[in-house]
C-alpha cells in the first residue's frame, strides 16, 4: 500500500480510507499521506481513539493532522469535542452534524451524495474537503 | 490524505463523500479503500456487483528483492486492471478483500 501511495501523482487528490485500528497507522500504511483526518464522535472513547491516531500520525511526520467532529447533534456535542481538542492541542478541521439523511442513505444502500446531495452532513463534508485540500 | 477513525465513526461516509465532491470540483481523485472490511465503494455510489467482479491486487505487485518494496507496475497499470471508475469519475482502488486482512 505504501508503494501505491508513494507513486500517486501529487497534483491529484488521493484519499485513503484507512483501518480503524491505530496499529495500522503505526505500521506505516498512512506514512506517505500529506495529512490525516481522524474522525471522532462526541464521546470519550471515540475522542481518545482519535487522539491516539493523531499522535501517531504526528510521530510519523504527517504535515497536517486534525480531528473531524462527526455526528454532532447540538452545542453540547460540539463543546465536548472542542474542549477535548484544546486540551490536547489538536485542530478541528471540520464539524459534520448528525444527519438522518446519512442513515437513510445507508438503509437504501446508496451513497450519501446520491441520496440527498443537499443534506446538512453532505454540505459540511464538502466544506471540510475544500478547507482541507484547498479551493479550486 | 488519510482518513481514520473508530469503526462506526463515519470515516467511510466522509471519505467517499469528500472524494465525490472534490471530483465535482474538477480534481482527479483516487480513493483507496485500505480497510480490511472494504465498503468505501458503497459511499462512493459504486454498486456492489461491480466490486465482486473485480480481481484482488496480485501478490507479485511488490518486488522486495532489493530490500525495500518497489512496485512492479506503474500506478496507471495497476489502476487499469484493478480499479473501478465510479460516479463523478472517482477512481477506486481496493487494497484488501476480507479474506486477505492484514496483508495490505
Amino acid at each position: 500500500m505504501r508503494s501505491v501511495i508513494e507513486t500517486a501523482p501529487a497534483e491529484d487528490v488521493c484519499i485513503l480510507d484507512t483501518e480503524a485500528s491505530p496499529e495500522h497507522l503505526s505500521r506505516g500504511t498512512a506514512r506517505y499521506a500529506d495529512g490525516l483526518l481522524a474522525v471522532v464522535e462526541p464521546y470519550f472513547k471515540s475522542l481518545e481513539t482519535g487522539r491516539r491516531m493523531a499522535a501517531l500520525a504526528k510521530d510519523l511526520g504527517l504535515e497536517r493532522v486534525a480531528l473531524v467532529a462527526n455526528k454532532i447533534r447540538d452545542e453540547r456535542d460540539l463543546a465536548a469535542v472542542e474542549e477535548f481538542a484544546s486540551q490536547h492541542g489538536l485542530e478541528i478541521a471540520g464539524v459534520v452534524p448528525f444527519d438522518e439523511q446519512l442513515i437513510g442513505a445507508e438503509r437504501a444502500g446508496v451513497a450519501p451524495l446520491d441520496f440527498d446531495e443537499r443534506s446538512p452532513a453532505v454540505e459540511a463534508i464538502g466544506k471540510l474537503a475544500r478547507d482541507f485540500v484547498g479551493e479550486r | 490524505m488519510a482518513v481514520a477513525g473508530k469503526g462506526g465513526s463515519g470515516k467511510t461516509s466522509i471519505s467517499g463523500t469528500m472524494a465525490r465532491l472534490l471530483a465535482r470540483d474538477g480534481r482527479k481523485v483516487l480513493a483507496i479503500d485500505g480497510d480490511s472490511s472494504p465498503n468505501l465503494a458503497l459511499t462512493l455510489g459504486i454498486p456492489q456487483d461491480r466490486m465482486s467482479s473485480m480481481p484482488t491486487l496480485p501478490r507479485d505487485l511488490l518486488d522486495r528483492s532489493g530490500g525495500g518494496a518497489v512496485l512492479t507496475k506503474t500506478l496507471e497499470e495497476i489502476c487499469a486492471s484493478h480499479s473501478v471508475r465510479g460516479p463523478d469519475d472517482v477512481t477506486l482502488l481496493v487494497m484488501a478483500h476480507p479474506q486477505h486482512a492484514g496483508t495490505g
